[in-house]
């Protein structure tokens, strides 16, 4: 198709040779822009990264197969060659929790008895909806993942996301077919815990390194390597209990403390809906952690894929 | 001489390869992929392709592209909005001011500059990101990961060398 010079072109001419001219500038200025929209937690933001994200995450979703399997398989020639050590160990293991399992059978029952005599307000059911990660994005300034499950699935903001080894982190964002999850060593990442044999309340803050911090403990409290860091439930975010990771340094002022999950093998990760009213509510204003705000959606809840 | 419609689509494609040749690396970026390690000094692909095109051929990178593909790695990494898109921004601009130093010279004298260009983008987005979420970010990873990409720089600039040469011509 001919383009004819005429009126067009002459409204477009300077425009574009403006353009031309500024559109640096311009850019410059437009990422500067979107740096500081993106820190007032504008919901539109927040919809715009939903959005975005949920169009790629069946691009991630094919691409993070073929990756996968290549991990896998050489996780499997690895496997083969520790065949008979691992074997050995397991037969070792399995006798050990053999044992275990008869004690757990004994204190649930004990513990059913007691809470029948104590009037127990019993935690709620769970629900859980088990999803695949699909990216999984680092860099220098965040740790958090994509799965491909989202609120078609039942995820909601605030859940926690956990593998078999521990908590993983909690949900942040939450598109139709996708959901992030803030990892729980991201410098935004604050949980409240509780040292498992001191019951020492704490605050696990990440800091983008392997290994978050401690802080908040009390004044007194007689941390040791290899305490075990649950979460203490408090601020009705997560469950109480979940594993979380062991104290492996305590020195002055910093108490690290190392997770149970095994991040590069993070694959598939299970969300748990104990439905928890979650995330707390601010009395005033928003605060900056995404987690903190109120979520939008009071639709009816929904229940994923999970056991009842 | 005029063109029929497969050529120039043909040669439109070769021309959108570098923006296309982004797209695909801001993507493949955040692909979990099970290396131990890896998701904390994973390379920034995107930097090094902002980079080769802005030396070698400004003319197919238009910054709009550019910034366009900068915010989707932020939505994708989850990184603050903004941040990859303006130091894509910033290697671009610096690059494209620097090119007739590198334009014909040895490809270390390349390397060079992109260790420089990129250390200065890389230590204006540090301190961007640690004003935005008001305390210093540990400097730890990023270091590590300016360093894991500076020295991955020559093998990823070998694939653009290929791309160069056989697909945009």
């Amino acid at each position: 198709m001919a383009r004819r010079p005429g009126s067009f072109t002459r409204v477009a001419q300077p425009v574009r040779s403006f353009w031309s001219r500024f559109a640096f500038a311009l850019l410059l200025a437009g990422a500067f822009a979107l740096m500081l929209l993106g820190k007032a937690d504008i919901l539109l933001v927040d919809r715009f990264r939903a959005g975005v994200a949920d169009l790629l995450a069946p691009v991630l979703e094919v691409l993070s197969e073929p990756a996968a399997s290549v991990a896998d398989a050489a996780a499997a020639i690895r496997r083969l060659r520790d065949l008979r050590a691992e074997n050995e160990r397991l037969r070792i293991d399995n006798e050990r929790l053999d044992r275990w399992q008869h004690v757990a059978r004994r204190l649930e029952a004990e513990n059913k008895a007691l809470r029948a005599l104590t009037n127990f307000v019993p935690e709620p059911n769970t629900a859980f909806i088990t999803a695949r990660v699909i990216a999984d994005a680092g860099g220098a300034f965040v740790r958090s993942a994509m799965i491909n499950a989202g609120q078609d699935q039942g995820v909601r903001r605030g859940l926690a996301a956990v593998t078999g080894d521990g908590l993983v982190g909690s949900i942040v964002e939450v598109g139709l077919r996708h959901a992030r999850i803030l990892l729980i060593t991201d410098l935004n990442s604050q949980i409240p815990v509780v040292v498992e044999r001191t019951r020492d309340p704490a605050v696990l803050a990440g800091d983008n390194t392997r290994l978050p911090r401690l802080v908040y403990l009390p004044q007194n409290a007689q941390l040791q390597v290899g305490d075990r860091v649950v979460t203490s439930g408090h601020g009705g975010v997560f469950p109480p209990g979940l594993p979380i990771g062991m104290v492996t340094s305590v020195e002055e002022g910093a108490v690290k403390v190392t997770p149970y999950v095994d991040w590069n093998r993070l694959e598939y990760v299970r969300i748990l809906d104990y439905g928890l009213d979650g995330v707390v509510k601010p009395s005033g204003g928003v605060p900056p952690y995404t987690v903190m705000t109120p979520d939008q959606s009071s639709g009816g809840r929904l229940l994923g894929l999970g056991s009842k | 001489m005029r063109m029929t419609a497969v050529q120039r689509f043909d040669l439109w494609l070769r021309h959108a390869t570098p923006v296309g040749l982004a797209v695909l690396l801001a993507i493949l970026s955040v692909v979990p992929v099970g290396i131990p390690g890896y998701a904390v000094v994973v390379p920034a692909y995107t930097t090094m392709g902002a980079f080769y095109w802005a030396v070698f051929r400004p003319d197919l990178q238009p910054p709009i592209a550019l910034f366009l593909v900068g915010v989707l790695q932020d939505v994708l990494a989850a990184t603050p909005l903004g941040t990859t898109a303006l130091c894509l921004m910033v290697v671009h601009g610096l690059a494209v001011s620097q090119r007739r130093a590198f334009l014909g010279k040895p490809f270390v004298l390349t390397w060079f500059g992109f260790v420089l260009i990129y250390a200065l983008a890389a230590t204006l987005i540090w301190c961007l990101v640690s004003v935005l979420s008001l305390q210093p970010i540990g400097p730890g990873p990023a270091v590590f990961q300016y360093l894991v990409t500076v020295t991955l720089f020559p093998v990823v600039a070998w694939v653009f060398v290929r791309v160069h040469r056989h697909v945009v011509r």
